[in-house]
């Protein structure tokens, strides 16, 4: 999340910054929504069933039914807003990702538009096609079937090398490698300079842990694209099948290796070390190599993992910082720096495996 | 949990104004919200966070400190408090939470010379003892904090339901 700010900021280096109201009005929303959507299909819209769909900490996401002469379309809108904990935002990376894998073996909802700038709205937004489905919580224990888990997630491992089959330099994810630094090592720069920040709580083990996996970061098999948050909560299912991958803000190049640690952190599998509690780590490895052609390295990986809990203390901290500091009153913010201790803890453990 | 006591109450306050307030169609609900609003005041003006934890990772850092001090002989480390740093009358929360956290800052510090390649060059051996010390050491106070953290309760937290499951699309 701190990546796709970081990276919202190149993209103000050439998009001059309008002025804009502070904060996200679901009123004044819908009335710009109506308005663009009237532009740009040259047909007058009225945006019926609208209502937020989820109150996270980064993008706001609307679900709405655009109605017009020909016809009732079943839309998502998803906005960037200003006082997010990541702002502010990049809509790029999300844009790229469902224009370039749409039609590809990488389910993703259809893009019907974006503006960095705002346009009518005001904040970075896009819009999608609605897809039908359920999102699985990924802390909760599911009352699903075994076999369907398994079922789903033998996709979910499948898409994942569909996405880390694709050649980046033939997508628009080409635009987003940067600079002669690696990407990893700016990514890693990055969270370091999260985490010492001078108001944020000095934990000794994180200081002393970014340095070591700067100093040790892996060198690629291959550089693919990497999904960046890619894990059991992120998809909509429906009968028994995958279909749409979501939530792409932390889209960049990269090691495919972090996305498939990511995925398997106990945190997302309702604290269990199988993916989706039912499928063991050496099956999902294999299954993930032999539908990739990508060799899975130990050592990559278990870097990766350590690096999984280092950017999700960083993460913790954001939000800490953003009750404490800057005085954001939502509880959930306050009660992330709880998990900071069993998180620290975590890290330690995964570093000494992967040292 | 949170840094600061009375900024964690406010918070609570906040959020039960804010969102639990307006959305309560319930005068008996309502009652209960500001009563327990009104206790929060009064814990704000008579609370804080328990000193005792608090002091037990002070004292665990200056063993530490004494621990790396015996260890590291005449290698040149960065600077050590003198210890114990706590005597004669106990001193209030923020001045603990204020020690506990300059220590963590020093125990860092010795964590980063240790394993780096400054005292490694010097006497390798003593400066991997000093690092394993220094983690043990560092995840023992975790425990120490691990001990005043509730059972987590992220399914409810993230998505606002009772019993969690699959969320709609």
């Amino acid at each position: 999340m701190l990546e796709a700010a970081k990276r919202s900021d190149d993209v103000r280096d050439v998009v001059p910054e309008p002025a804009r109201p502070v904060v996200v009005n679901d009123d004044a929303v819908r009335t710009a929504l109506a308005q663009h959507l009237s532009r740009i299909s040259g047909s007058r819209t009225e945006i019926v069933s609208y209502g937020r769909k989820s109150s996270g900490f980064s993008w706001i996401t609307y679900a709405f039914v655009a109605r017009s002469a020909e016809g009732d379309r079943k839309l998502i809108l998803r906005v960037g807003p200003p006082n997010g904990l990541f702002a502010p935002y990049s809509v790029l990376p999300q844009v790229y990702a469902l224009q370039a894998l749409h039609g590809s073996d990488v389910p993703v909802p259809a893009l019907v538009s974006s503006e960095q700038d705002g346009a009518e709205i005001g904040f970075p937004f896009f819009i999608c096609a609605h897809v039908e489905g359920d999102v699985p919580a990924p802390w909760a224990a599911s009352e699903l079937d075994p076999d369907h888990k398994r079922a789903i997630a033998r996709q979910f491992v499948e898409i994942l090398a569909s996405l880390h089959r694709i050649d980046p330099g033939a997508t628009p994810f080409a635009s987003l490698q940067q600079g002669e630094q690696r990407a990893e090592l700016r990514a890693i720069s990055g969270w370091r300079a999260s985490l010492a920040r001078p108001t944020a709580r000095y934990y000794p083990l994180l200081d002393w842990g970014g340095r070591w996996l700067h100093d040790n970061c892996p060198q690629l098999p291959r550089r693919t694209i990497v999904h960046g948050d890619y894990r059991i909560g992120n998809f909509i299912e429906h009968e028994r099948k995958i279909t749409a991958i979501l939530d792409w803000e932390l889209t960049h190049l990269g090691d495919p290796h972090e996305d498939l640690a990511w995925a398997m952190m106990p945190t997302f599998n309702a604290r269990s070390r199988k993916l989706y509690g039912v499928l063991e780590r050496a099956e999902v490895i294999d299954l993930y190599q032999r539908a990739s052609g990508i060799a899975v390295s130990d050592k990559s990986l278990a870097f990766y993992e350590a690096y999984a809990l280092y950017q999700a203390a960083a993460i913790q901290m954001c939000a800490v910082r953003a009750f404490e500091v800057d005085r954001f009153n939502d509880m959930r913010l306050a009660v992330m720096a709880s998990q900071m201790p069993s998180i620290v803890r975590a890290f330690e453990r995964a570093l000494e495996a992967a040292a | 949990m949170s840094a600061s006591f009375e900024r964690l109450i406010d918070g609570i306050i906040d959020a039960l104004q804010s969102h639990v307030v307006p959305n309560s169609r319930d005068d008996f609900v309502r009652g209960q919200v500001f009563s327990a609003i009104y206790a929060l005041n009064g814990l704000k003006l008579g609370a804080d966070w328990k000193v005792a934890p608090l002091l037990e990772q002070v004292h665990l850092q200056d063993e530490t400190f004494a621990a790396v001090r015996r260890l590291a002989g005449s290698l040149t480390y960065p600077e050590i408090p003198a210890t114990p740093r706590t005597q004669g009358d106990m001193p209030d929360v923020a001045t603990i939470e204020a020690l506990r956290d300059d220590g963590d800052r020093r125990l860092g510090q010795l964590l980063l010379w240790a394993s780096g390649e400054g005292a490694r060059a010097v006497n390798g051996d003593v400066a991997t003892e000093i690092e394993h010390l220094l983690r043990r050491a560092i995840c023992d106070q975790l425990k120490i904090e691990l001990a005043t953290t509730p059972k987590s309760m992220l399914q409810q937290i993230a998505g606002g339901e009772r019993d969690g499951g699959a969320a709609p699309g």
